[in-house]
């Protein structure tokens, strides 16, 4: 029982993380490789703004939403939009080198020492016992919630939504979306200020859960392969992709050696690249057969 | 036509020998001897700081052409540099520790496993293009690193393997003077190799293959051989570049190959510029100096003390804006700014006028 | 304020000429940044402060000394660029290494092509300070490889009430895991059952699979030395898990915040260095000082670096002047410092031996009825041949 509530808060872990790659990927068709750094700086942005708001942790929890929110845009609007249109490794690149840019000034600002945000917001991680035998504690039960909440939301939201329709078809075909009146560069905006939304809940409910510091980074490359193996445009699949990689990591930690636990995800990443590429949702793109 | 104008812009081949010789003018003639003969006095006139600064860009350059050649020529984008560099090292370490091999057996290895990993890194790429090949070079390059660091620790060299000086024909390769030559001699024949090949059949196979799969395919190059050729040859290289690390430093340790390191490497070819040997040589000492050059301009300010806890962050953070700003201003790089600065002077008192209406 | 820089100053002054040199050039290469400096960089800070508070006083033998600070965030490749900068350019007669081990191997190298005394003060000691000593690496941090493991499982044995099975977590990192090997082996030793050994990669988001294998297999006592974050990420999760027995671990810099903040009884720290709330008046001078230089580091975990400005003064002092490298060497390798209360015993170091002679350990843990850090055991040695 203990080892399926691990393999379900990590499950919910990478999904939550996953699903930020997946929405720039699907709409802008580029790969977002700062998302670690993203999530690790708005993290960081929750400490700030937690000693603002001394008493009111909520408001402080609420504020760093906002605060990445912003800071999604914002990426977007300075760099990225210069970006659109050229090659893809270059907008990869660039994500990349804002990533190690974001790395510099989280530790300028913030010192590389690890930090408990849940001290200064005056929380405690309460567990409680679960029907069957596991404990899990408070902000574990949280982040899954939270998980379910996203993707529901974002679900609803792509489907139903206006601007999620528009951010659909930018995604499907951005020259006919843009002949249609959709503007390109204000979807492009929102989800990059959606995926660092994802992105720093993720980030902050981790932090909450077990301490702040540097290696959120790593983390965040670790989700990668989740949404890789459930297809990159498809947020059912980062789902399914994150369950299975979840699924993996604890197994092996269990059963065979803990070590392995690292490489896990991108052994499951290479053997999905072999079979198949495009994952398990994605769209076909175009590739050799040889 | 024998009597070439010193400095000239244009095409003078007469004959077929004419066709093979790599620098046409005399003016280029000239100043590669100067700058050969600089390149040779040097480390004669500075310090052991300045020539250990030296001995690093060209460690870097090996590496840098190598990925030039595979991204920058080839088209193949690879993430995984860093694990091929690990596998050059390891492979010296590993060879030096049970057999206690020697510098000439041990380097020729390094470049055989070089060339092996390069054919499994390689092999995704006949399925994949773009970013799905670079994100299988970067999980291989994850793999690679880990059976490294198993490696390190099945052993118990929990500080790293210490390798000793490489010998050669007697004599103990340890003082920076010595090396600055060996790594110059090193870095120009990989520069050599690398001119060499793309001039060659393989060199136009791998440009059509970045301009166009299909029409290379068309045109009856054999892609899938042309791709593996592109990543065995890159990654032997590498590896050599890998080895060559191991034995200046003298030591081997799993920590050195971060994705920093492949990201270093890539930010090389870019700032340089992509699609230009120069590029990769420019790219490699930007990159490797650009900490130093940072570190004394903070030691520079008044309260340097103060700042030295920081330097490291300033760094990351300097790294990261340059490359952004070389993306976003100038995907040339500094081969391109190089050309403008050429073409300024050798149009001078003419000047670069775009036309009125098209910006 | 002003002292520093006034030495910044004089740092700058004496870098940029590199002839005559009116002071004591002590080189130190560190990781003052990059994922580990929060092991290194308080303990750089306290030197600092410690030989600015020197310098301030007269000096030693009436000379300055100048501290040349240079950072190599724990990459070895700039470590070595460091020490060819310290030993060519800046001509220091002594040599610091305070960083991570895989810079080890190029700063002795360096070291050794120099012939200047190295010093190790934060990192893990490497073993050619044990007899028989390299004559050139000493070494002044509190924690040692085998000893540790020793002196924890010495303090199971004694603690612990019935059978002891003994679970071990180590990070993914060479050192940690050997140590824990180590322990692994020596546990039948002491007739401890060894429950298992987790080995834990760094950048882990979620540790209770790892504290679940622990528990399922049934360990009473678990013992962890790593990095901070692995050894305590570990007891939360265990803690989360309903577990609830002894967990014995490494007291590093951050220990004494950090059983004030989790508060549990249960939570043992085994440590070389004394925790400041025993107040002792070294420190109490050591609080003073850093509140002075305004530091950015809280006083608790200026041990380290404190321990290393007394060893290096002495050192020193002892070579005379002029000093160079050769009489600071044989300086250190007849050097006993009283270390006040820091540590349990002196640094003693001698011809063979450049680790100490005595390797004392104390154990703290925190008191809900005194609301308090208290001495669980205290101070007991190991020799050490």
């Amino acid at each position: 029982m203990q080892l399926a509530i691990n393999i379900i808060v990590l499950a919910a872990i990478y999904a939550l993380i996953a699903c930020g790659y997946v929405m720039i990927y699907r709409v802008s068709r580029v790969l977002n490789l700062a998302h670690g750094e993203l999530m690790m700086f708005c993290s960081y942005l929750l400490l700030t703004t937690a000693s603002m708001f001394g008493g009111h942790p909520v408001v402080a929890i609420v504020a760093a939403l906002v605060l990445s929110l912003l800071v999604g845009a914002f990426v977007y609007v300075f760099l990225m939009r210069r970006m659109t249109g050229e090659m893809v490794l270059a907008a990869v690149l660039t994500t990349i080198a804002l990533g190690v840019l974001i790395r510099g000034i989280a530790i300028l600002f913030w010192s590389a020492q690890q930090q408990y945000p849940i001290t200064r917001l005056g929380f405690s991680n309460m567990t409680f016992a679960l029907p069957g035998g596991g404990r899990i504690s408070l902000f574990a039960a949280l982040l899954i919630a939270t998980t379910a909440l996203v993707y529901g939301a974002l679900f609803l939201f792509l489907r139903f939504g206006r601007w999620g329709i528009r951010m659909r078809a930018a995604g499907q075909n951005p020259l006919l979306a843009a002949q249609r009146g959709v503007s390109l560069h204000a979807v492009y905006a929102l989800t990059w200020s959606l995926a660092t939304l994802t992105g720093a809940l993720a980030g902050i409910l981790i932090s909450l859960d077990s301490g702040l510091d540097a290696t959120m980074v790593t983390i965040g490359l670790k989700a990668f392969p989740a949404a890789l193996v459930g297809g990159l445009d498809s947020l059912a699949g980062a789902l399914l992709g994150a369950l299975i990689i979840a699924f993996a990591e604890v197994m092996m930690i269990h059963y065979v050696d803990p070590l392995l636990s690292d490489v896990v995800p991108f052994l499951v990443l290479i053997a999905m690249l072999v079979v198949r590429p495009w994952g398990l949702f994605g769209t076909k793109e175009e590739l050799d057969r040889v | 036509m024998s009597r070439v104008p010193p400095r000239t812009s244009g095409y003078f081949r007469t004959g077929y020998g004419q066709d093979f010789r790599l620098i046409e003018t005399r003016w280029r003639r000239v100043s590669a001897a100067l700058f050969s003969l600089a390149l040779l006095v040097f480390p004669f006139l500075v310090g052991g700081y300045y020539l250990d600064l030296a001995n690093q860009v060209f460690l870097a350059s090996i590496g840098a052409l190598s990925l030039m050649l595979l991204t920058g020529y080839a088209g193949q984008i690879s993430l995984g540099h860093a694990g091929l560099l690990a596998a050059g090292a390891f492979t010296v370490g590993i060879l030096f520790k049970e057999w206690n091999a020697p510098f000439w057996i041990a380097l020729p290895a390094a470049a055989f496993v070089g060339a092996m990993l390069g054919v499994v890194f390689g092999l995704p790429s006949l399925r994949l293009r773009g970013l799905y090949l670079a994100i299988s070079t970067l999980a291989l390059h994850f793999v690679v690193v880990y059976v490294g660091g198993e490696y390190q620790t099945e052993r118990g060299d929990y500080t790293g393997i210490i390798i000793d000086a490489p010998s050669l024909f007697g004599y103990s390769i340890v003082s920076p003077r010595l090396w600055y030559f060996v790594l110059l001699f090193f870095a120009a024949a990989a520069l050599f190799i690398c001119i060499n090949l793309l001039r060659s059949r393989t060199g136009r196979a791998w440009r059509a293959l970045r301009s166009n799969e299909t029409v290379a395919a068309a045109l009856g190059i054999g892609v899938a051989w042309n791709k593996l050729l592109a990543f065995v040859i890159s990654s032997a290289m590498t590896a050599v570049a890998g080895a060559l690390f191991a034995y200046y430093r003298g030591f081997v340790s799993v920590e050195a190959f971060s994705l920093f390191l492949t990201i270093q490497y890539v930010a090389m070819i870019i700032i340089g510029g992509m699609g230009y040997l120069l590029g990769a040589v420019l790219g490699a000492v930007f990159v490797t100096l650009l900490p130093y050059a940072i570190e004394a301009i903070m030691s520079a300010l008044p309260g340097a003390q103060a700042y030295a806890g920081i330097i490291f962050a300033v760094n990351y953070a300097a790294f990261g804006l340059v490359m952004i700003l070389f993306l976003v201003f100038e995907p040339l790089g500094l081969v391109g700014i190089w050309h403008r600065l050429q073409n300024y002077f050798q149009q001078w008192p003419f000047k670069n006028r775009p036309l009125a209406g098209s910006k | 304020m002003r002292m520093k820089i006034a030495v910044a100053a004089m740092a700058v002054a004496i870098a940029g000429s590199a002839s005559a040199q009116d002071a004591y050039v002590v080189g130190i290469t560190s990781a003052l940044t990059g994922p580990p400096a929060s092991t290194y960089a308080p303990a750089m800070e306290a030197l600092r402060i410690y030989i600015d508070r020197v310098n301030t006083n007269g000096g030693i033998n009436g000379k300055k000394v100048n501290l040349v600070l240079l950072d190599d965030s724990a990459e070895p490749s700039k470590a070595a660029a460091n020490m060819k900068r310290l030993t060519t350019q800046d001509e220091a007669i002594l040599l610091i290494n305070a960083s991570l081990s895989s810079t080890y191997a190029p700063t002795i190298g360096e070291a050794k092509r120099a012939s200047i005394p190295l010093l190790f003060a934060g990192g893990v000691c490497p073993n050619e300070v044990y007899p028989p000593a390299d004559p050139l690496q000493f070494c002044t941090t509190a924690y040692a490889a085998t000893f540790d493991s020793r002196g924890a499982l010495t303090f199971v044995k004694e603690t612990a009430k019935g059978e002891v099975t003994l679970g071990l977590a180590a990070m993914a990192i060479p050192l940690s895991r050997g140590e824990m090997e180590f322990a692994q082996k020596i546990a039948p030793e002491f007739g401890f059952k060894v429950a298992g050994l987790e080995v834990i990669p760094p950048p882990t988001p979620d540790y209770t699979p790892f504290a679940t294998k622990l528990k399922d297999a049934g360990a009473n006592w678990v013992f962890s030395w790593a990095p901070w974050v692995t050894q305590v990420r570990t007891f939360e999760a265990l803690r989360r898990l309903d577990w609830k027995n002894d967990y014995l671990t490494w007291a590093h810099l951050e220990a004494e915040g950090e059983l004030q903040r989790l508060k549990d009884q249960k939570l043992f720290v085994i440590g070389a260095n004394s925790l400041y709330q025993d107040n002792l008046p070294i420190h109490q001078e050591i609080r003073e000082a850093v509140k002075k230089a305004g530091a950015k580091y809280p006083a608790e975990q200026m041990s380290e670096g404190w321990i290393a400005g007394m060893v290096i003064e002495a050192a020193l002092k002892g070579a005379g002047w002029p000093a160079t490298p050769a009489k600071v060497q044989e300086s250190m390798q007849a050097l006993k410092v009283d270390l006040k209360g820091l540590r349990g015993g002196p640094i003693e170091w001698t011809k063979d031996n450049h680790f100490r002679t005595k390797q004392f350990y104390r154990v703290y843990r925190w008191d809900d009825a005194k609301k308090a850090i208290v001495v669980a055991k205290d101070w007991y040695s190991f020799d050490v041949k």
